[in-house]
């Protein structure tokens, strides 16, 4: 049984290929919560090993990492562990979680990335003598950052959703679609309809377009 | 001074894990020295926390929950990860570290390559068949002018070298592709080496460093 249900309220906002769609009204069953719910909750978790704020975290995050990892093409048994998987790291690395420096959805989606990465280069070396030489929290190199790195990050990191809903929708799509496809660079030239020696461009103007407004709608 | 970076056609694809893993490491490398560059990773990953939370929720299976709560109240068996054992590795010049992404990879020794050159064989463990190379470059030397079959990156250790594109100095990385004919020739001074992934095998003008690229692999 899942822990108990807050009651519905508001409607989430989804983006999907571009277009800013309502969801229907039984997937947005219950209210988003804000950033200083998921804050408090997680700090309860690091500090007192709170289980109701670790249960309100899984049925928020649980549900959408499974999700994410199925969209980007995970089978869903696998998905389902890598979601469980990811929340019992949250668990047990709560404290290291600093709300100061990014949002917790940017934590949960290297996590699970990693998570994801570690589990296909088990399987394609099975002759692996330290499986733990690939810290899945470490790789890539993205745990290099500096706390003045990441508290500078976290304040732009903010600004990321309105600018993705900001861009183009062409563009918004590029991204999207490097993000979930198996085969990114085939699928969007497939999808835009252009040649694939000018994905790399697609990707770059895409990716430049989006700092440039993630940096004016902070300003 | 850093002048060169990758662009955002690799960070992305990193960002999102879809990056192979040889050209991870080679991107990873950089980025161990590159503030800059961890930041615009930091702002694309974002990116995927963002559409983490836009994504359509799973339904979980039943049980899911109870399962999690069985698995938190397990000990964890990597309470304390072990530091990884550091494998040997061949000497670089002093006072250049050893890149902390290469942990985990298996490098051989220094080989010969041509005169003035060696290069040494990076294995990723669990993708042996990715094409990663550390180069060492003597100083003044020239690599056989080439150009690439796929794509080949680089990221600069130590030295330099300037291949009439640009000079690339420690710290820098280069992309570089089919659309490149080059012939990258290290400083005096100092020896270069390079971590360098062959996306597909190179390219040579001269028959000499021909049959040398195909006995080495590149």
């Amino acid at each position: 049984m899942l822990p108990s249900r807050e009651p519905a309220a508001g409607r989430a906002v989804m983006l999907v290929f571009g277009h800013v769609a309502a969801v229907p009204a039984a997937a947005a069953e219950r209210r988003m919560p804000t950033e200083a719910e998921i804050n408090a909750w997680i700090r309860a978790v690091a500090e007192t090993a709170d289980r109701p704020s670790f249960a309100a975290l899984f049925r928020h995050f649980a549900p959408r990492i499974k999700g994410y990892l199925v969209r980007t093409g995970t089978d869903e048994a696998l998905a389902e562990e890598l979601a469980q998987e990811t929340m019992v790291a949250l668990w047990r690395r709560a404290a290291r979680f600093d709300p100061a420096r990014a949002q917790l959805s940017t934590w949960l989606y290297t996590i699970a990335r990693n998570l994801r990465i570690d589990h296909h280069r088990r399987r394609a070396d099975a002759t692996a003598e330290a499986p733990d030489d690939w810290d899945p929290e470490q790789q890539p190199a993205d745990a290099h950052l500096t706390p003045d790195e990441l508290l500078h990050a976290a304040q732009r990191e903010r600004g990321v959703l309105q600018a993705l809903a900001a861009l183009p929708p062409e563009q918004a799509q590029v991204l999207q679609l490097a993000f979930f496809e198996e085969h990114p660079h085939g699928r969007i030239a497939e999808v835009l309809g252009i040649p694939l020696g000018t994905v790399k461009s697609r990707i770059r103007l895409a990716v430049t377009h989006l700092r440039r407004t993630m940096e004016r709608t902070r300003a | 001074m850093i002048q060169h970076h990758p662009g955002d056609d690799l960070l992305l694809p990193l960002a999102a894990g879809r990056l192979s893993a040889g050209q991870a490491l080679v991107v990873s490398t950089h980025l161990e020295g590159c503030a800059e560059c961890r930041a615009r990773l930091h702002e694309l990953q974002a990116l995927g926390g963002a559409l983490l939370e836009q994504v359509e929720p799973a339904q979980l299976e039943a049980g899911a929950w109870e399962r999690t709560l069985r698995r938190i109240d397990r000990p964890a068996a990597d309470a304390a990860p072990a530091t990884p054992a550091r494998a040997p590795h061949p000497p670089l010049p002093p006072g250049v570290p050893w890149p902390a992404s290469l942990h985990g990879c298996r490098v051989s020794a220094w080989r010969w390559m041509g005169p003035g050159m060696r290069f040494a064989r990076v294995t990723v463990p669990h993708d042996p068949a990715a094409a990663l190379y550390l180069l060492r470059i003597g100083a003044g030397r020239s690599v056989p002018r080439h150009t690439h079959g796929g794509v080949e990156l680089t990221q600069v250790l130590c030295g330099a070298f300037d291949d009439g594109r640009a000079r690339f100095g420690p710290g820098d990385f280069d992309a570089a592709d089919d659309s490149v004919h080059h012939q990258p020739a290290a400083l005096a001074g100092a020896t270069c080496v390079c971590l360098a992934y062959v996306g597909a095998p190179m390219r040579f003008d001269g028959r000499i460093a021909s049959t040398i690229g195909r006995w080495i692999g590149m």
